[in-house]
């Protein structure tokens, strides 16, 4: 099994954080690594059990992953996925978000397990560590910063 | 039952913050409000069920309080106020420390649960959280600056 956790101060407070990221079908609105989403079978993107479908942008293909927890109290959210174009299964991942009181910011962490099906697992863990999470933090930081 | 909750960003690599802070008599070497501190009964500070004695610097006071949980997986330790000079009971509190993968630091976390039992609830919960939980916090980011 394969582990991959990635953590980042966001320069925001907590409840501006997670008003952004809580939608289970909002990914690619701030998120550029990916595009259109759309939640399978009409159902509420805050429903346990609901299943989101999206692209890779660029012609990466599509993932649909299932939302397994969401937590308004502890600012969580885990999903597995369903099928991807990825070189991996049994793949389950959660965001979460803590509050650092001093400086009124927030921690993310994001972390996956899964196993890698193609040997190539550094390949993985960069893409899914530094190309999807890392670079979500990123983008997160950059649309606080604009909006002070 | 109060609860008090603080967090910082300690900027040093969570293995060194852990390091420093893992040892349960290490409060003088890093809280700037505790003079003294012993662990009873000659145990060692990582076993689980022993006892720190450690006196405050403003006035001597005396505080006991054991150690209930200690994890090097999670980086937390847990432990409860067995006598002190402050206004509480039932009181357990937790500090736990996670890795900050971006730019290598540390997220440190420091929590509590009492009951206050003299004086304004309020006023205990702030003394706490900011003149020990964050004044913790700070001493251990600026001592470990130095090394």
């Amino acid at each position: 099994m394969t582990k991959v956790f990635v953590s980042a101060v966001v320069d925001a407070p907590i409840e501006q954080v997670w008003g952004k990221v809580r939608d289970f079908n909002g990914l690619p609105q701030w998120h550029p690594r990916f595009s259109r989403s759309h939640i399978e079978d009409g159902l509420p993107s805050d429903r346990i059990g609901c299943v989101r479908n999206f692209d890779i942008a660029g012609g990466g293909g599509t993932i649909r992953e299932r939302l397994l927890t969401l937590s308004d109290l502890d600012h969580t959210f885990a999903y597995c996925i369903l099928t991807s174009p990825l070189p991996v299964e049994g793949y389950v991942a959660a965001l979460t978000l803590y509050p650092v009181t001093v400086g009124n910011k927030t921690l993310g962490v994001w972390t996956a397990e899964f196993r890698v099906t193609n040997g190539k697992e550094a390949d993985v863990v960069e893409a899914v560590g530094n190309g999807t999470f890392g670079k979500a933090f990123e983008v997160l930081n950059e649309f606080f910063a604009t909006r002070r | 039952m109060a609860k008090v909750y603080r967090s910082a960003v300690i900027d040093a690599p969570a293995e060194v913050v852990w390091a420093y802070v893992r040892d349960f008599n290490a409060l003088p070497k890093w809280h700037p409000a505790i003079a003294t501190s012993e662990i009873e009964g000659g145990l060692s500070s990582d076993r689980v069920g022993c006892v720190r004695r450690f006196t405050r610097r403003s006035d001597g006071g005396l505080l006991r309080e054991q150690l209930l949980a200690l994890s090097d997986v999670d980086r937390t330790f847990t432990y409860n106020i067995l006598i002190s000079p402050m206004p509480v009971a039932n009181y357990v509190a937790t500090m736990r420390f996670t890795p900050i993968t971006a730019g290598n630091k540390t997220f440190a976390e420091w929590w509590a649960e009492f009951d206050v039992t003299s004086g304004p609830e309020q006023v205990t919960v702030t003394d706490i959280g900011d003149n020990v939980f964050v004044a913790g916090f700070a001493s251990i980011g600026s001592k470990l600056a130095k090394h």
